[in-house]
């Protein structure tokens, strides 16, 4: 210590002792140094490594779980409660795909356009500036937001619309339907299990007492006419018939027919109102990562293009959008890839039902997703089913990587060109 | 090497078009097989005078349930018999859990309502309010199973009050000797199910019910029972609780303790027949579905229900729970036919019934 303050004392009387360096004293403080950059080196190789090996730790104990119910029948069936063995995930698969692909239509668009605007139209003026100012401030906040609260944002805004449309009620409204509904009352038959439809003339009306013969309708949408047997008098025999016949005085409740393109506001829990609640919660990584994308296009293409006398919107058309578009799909495919894991901001908008048999129907139907599936599998009890949920984790972790693989592919094919 | 990642890229690639395009065409295959179903076998039908055989249904409809997770696998296991036989129909089970099903009741959003417990004041004065009618069936008994480790050999039988003296904050005892002087001295380490499960609700009613009482703070709460079970099974000094299923998964790590009923003093395992005829008192509870009036009158609600007292019995002991007496599950019916509206756990001033279900569940105690 001592040997340090008199080293650094005579440094500050005699500028000679600089001219004479100190040999001894460079070699041991080069080796010193060498040393700690070695020991550096071999940290970050330890911490690189060990994140891969928490990587292939959950990797193996996932497979090693799952290995077991990987199997066709895992792809191609449903959720089954009776037959555990025998359930499946297609319906989850399907279901996550609507819902990313929605997710995909609502948040790219809307995503690009806001890194084009803050990116390539500068502001010009103070008040500009300001919005430009408070739209990124805001971005920057918004991507730090934990999922479940975007959850909460899409339970207002997409599944009740803050009841603007009205409150869905299962016996009274069912909210304003703008497309694709027909609706019919159906009244049970005399025989077991068959019903009859009869459409529903007026709205408001939600129950209709078959007092007399009227006319129906079939699956295919024939009229057919319905008699009406009453209680007392001898009942028909023809299955044909009693198909055909109700008692009098049955009442039908409504039943909704919808079409694919069925539209109705509010959405309620359907996989659109998941899509557009996921689609808030990628849209701040996605106009981050575009920005990125555009930021990095060299300026001179800019001014070049410019220089020809292009307007600002033919420059982002012809120019930088061509040339960050590698970057800009890189970015919405990783963001693709978070939204399709995502299970919290799910749960709270679809609820955590998993008893589906097929995707979605229309627009307006539930969806089961994968993460939604693979969150009330590992909390059952049965072995099974926990090892189902090992097993589609395994197929969700496949397709993850087939997303991302999807990223790098497209960069590098851009890139050549 | 770039050349050839790349076009392995481009082979993962095209594997997901081809699984996603399989998508649609699988799909159409197994509707349009269904209803060439429905198609050849009307005529099947048609031959045999069909008095109700296995004939596909055309009803269709859709039937909104939500509430307890508890209840939801039974829900589910029905649902699924159910669209075997009427495939138009749709059934969307959601386990939000019994409080979250009840809001959703008082709102109409659903038709039948799923509960682990029965209906509170509150939740029904919310009912009344709303215009919301219903009809309480019980469909199914949950026993609640006491463990401790299986090298435990000094508990084989406990009394309430010896629960009490472990479970209830206050007095709790944190040595097996505080309880028995003649269990040995040693820390007593306690799981339990998280105090947002009708589990944990069931329990603190049944220990903690005098006024003031509640359960100590100091127990490992967890929403997983399967860690309940770890937390057991790896602690001779441990003990437990949780729903039977979660015991009879795990009966080689964990022993069940006798519950002394304070009825007729005798210890009872929580067997399938102790459970089903209420000798396991107080910890067995039935499990519920309340039905809204309104959607009685929609002919797939009313087939619905109707199946679900035809096959809840056989369907609940698949899922992992205890079927109900036969007068029981008869009484649900009876209850469904005539329409009688209201609960039986709650009296004409407002306050909780508590008891067994075969005293409650009577005509007498019906508050609409």
């Amino acid at each position: 210590m001592s040997k340090v303050k008199a080293r650094a004392a005579a440094k500050a009387s005699t500028p000679k002792a600089l001219a004479e360096p100190d040999l001894e004293y460079q070699a041991r403080n080069s080796k010193r140094r060498e040393a700690t950059s070695r020991w550096f080196y071999v940290l970050c190789v330890g911490i690189a490594l060990l994140s891969v090996l928490i990587l292939v730790v959950l990797l193996v104990s996932i497979g090693y779980q799952g290995q077991s119910r990987l199997r066709p029948s895992l792809l191609t069936n449903a959720h089954s409660e009776l037959e555990i063995e025998q359930s499946g995930m297609w319906p989850a698969i399907l279901g996550s795909l609507a819902v990313c692909g929605v997710c995909a239509l609502a948040a790219m668009p809307l995503g690009i356009g806001t890194a084009i605007f803050l990116e390539e139209f500068k502001p010009t003026n103070k008040i500009a500036r300001m919005i430009h100012g408070f739209v990124q401030l805001n971005i920057s906040n918004l991507a730090g937001v934990p999922s479940i609260v975007y959850g909460l944002l899409g339970l207002t805004v997409f599944v009740y619309m803050f009841n603007v449309f009205g409150q869905i009620k299962v016996n009274e409204s069912n909210g304003w339907e703008i497309v694709g509904a027909e609706h019919y009352y159906q009244v049970l038959s005399l025989e077991r299990g068959q019903v009859v439809m009869i459409p529903q003339a007026d709205p408001e009306q939600r129950q209709l007492t078959v007092t007399e013969p009227t006319v129906g309708v079939d699956a295919d949408g024939n009229e057919v006419s319905i008699a009406i047997w009453e209680p007392g008098t001898p009942k028909p025999t023809d299955p044909e018939v009693r198909k055909r016949t109700v008692r009098k005085g049955a009442i039908g409740g409504t039943i909704t027919e919808r079409a694919w393109y069925y539209f109705r506001l509010p959405f309620d829990k359907s996989f659109l109102a998941a899509g557009l609640t996921l689609a808030l919660v990628i849209l701040p990584i996605i106009i981050i990562s575009s920005q990125e994308a555009l930021r990095s296009v060299s300026p001179s293409l800019r001014e070049a293009s410019s220089g020809l006398g292009a307007t600002t919107w033919q420059t982002v058309r012809n120019v930088c959008l061509p040339a960050a578009l590698p970057g800009v799909m890189t970015g919405a495919i990783l963001a693709m890839g978070r939204a399709i894991g995502e299970a919290a901001p799910i749960l709270v908008v679809l609820g955590a039902a998993v008893a589906k048999g097929t995707g979605p129907q229309n627009m307006m139907d539930t969806a089961v997703t994968m993460p939604v599936l693979i969150f009330n599998w590992s909390g059952r009890q049965q072995d099974e089913f926990r090892e189902l949920a090992a097993a589609a984790i395994i197929v969700l972790l496949i397709i993850l990587l087939i997303l991302n693989s999807a990223a790098i592919y497209i960069r590098h094919k851009m890139q050549q060109h | 090497m770039k050349r050839f990642l790349g076009n392995g890229f481009l082979a993962c690639l095209v594997c997901l078009v081809a699984v996603t395009g399989c998508g649609p065409k699988t799909t159409t295959a197994t509707t349009d097989s269904t209803t060439a179903e429905a198609t050849s076998s009307d005529p099947a039908g048609s031959d045999s005078a069909g008095s109700g055989t296995a004939e596909v249904s055309n009803m269709s409809g859709t039937i909104k349930i939500n509430g307890s997770s508890t209840v939801a696998p039974i829900s589910d296991a029905v649902r699924e018999k159910f669209i075997k036989q009427y495939p138009n129909v749709t059934v969307n089970v959601d386990g939000a859990g019994t409080g979250n099903g009840f809001k959703d009741f008082q709102k109409k959003a659903t038709d039948i309502s799923d509960a682990s417990r029965p209906i509170k004041p509150g939740e029904l004065d919310a009912c009344r309010e709303n215009g919301v009618q219903f009809i309480e069936i019980p469909v199914a008994y949950d026993g609640l199973t006491i463990v401790v480790h299986p090298d435990n050999d000094w508990v084989k039988t406990m009394t309430i009050e010896q629960l009490k003296k472990i479970f209830v904050a206050g007095s709790e005892a944190k040595k097996w000797s505080d309880v028995d002087a003649a269990w040995p001295a040693e820390e007593i380490n306690i799981f339990a199910p998280g105090t947002g499960s009708g589990t944990y609700d069931y329990f603190r009613e049944v220990v903690a019910d005098g006024e003031g009482e509640s359960l100590r703070n100091d127990m490992n709460l967890n929403e997983d029972d399967n860690i309940l079970v770890q937390g057991v099974a790896g602690n001779k000094y441990s003990i437990g609780f949780f729903g039977v299923a979660y015991y009879e998964e795990s009966k080689d790590k964990l022993k069940a303790v006798e519950i002394v009923n304070p009825e007729d003093g005798t210890a009872y395992l929580p067997t399938t027949e102790n459970i089903a005829s209420n000798k396991y008192a107080p910890f067995s509870r039935p499990l519920f579905i309340y039905v809204s009036t309104a959607s009685l009158p929609r002919a797939e609600v009313a087939t619905f229900v109707d199946f679900y007292l035809e096959n809840v019995s056989e369907l609940c002991e698949k899922v992992g729970y205890v079927r109900l007496p036969e007068e029981i599950i008869a009484k649900g019916r009876e209850n469904l036919d005539n329409e009688a509206i209201g609960t039986h756990f709650v009296d004409a001033e407002g306050n909780k019934r508590s008891g067994p279900l075969a005293a409650n569940f009577k005509a007498e105690n019906l508050t609409k």
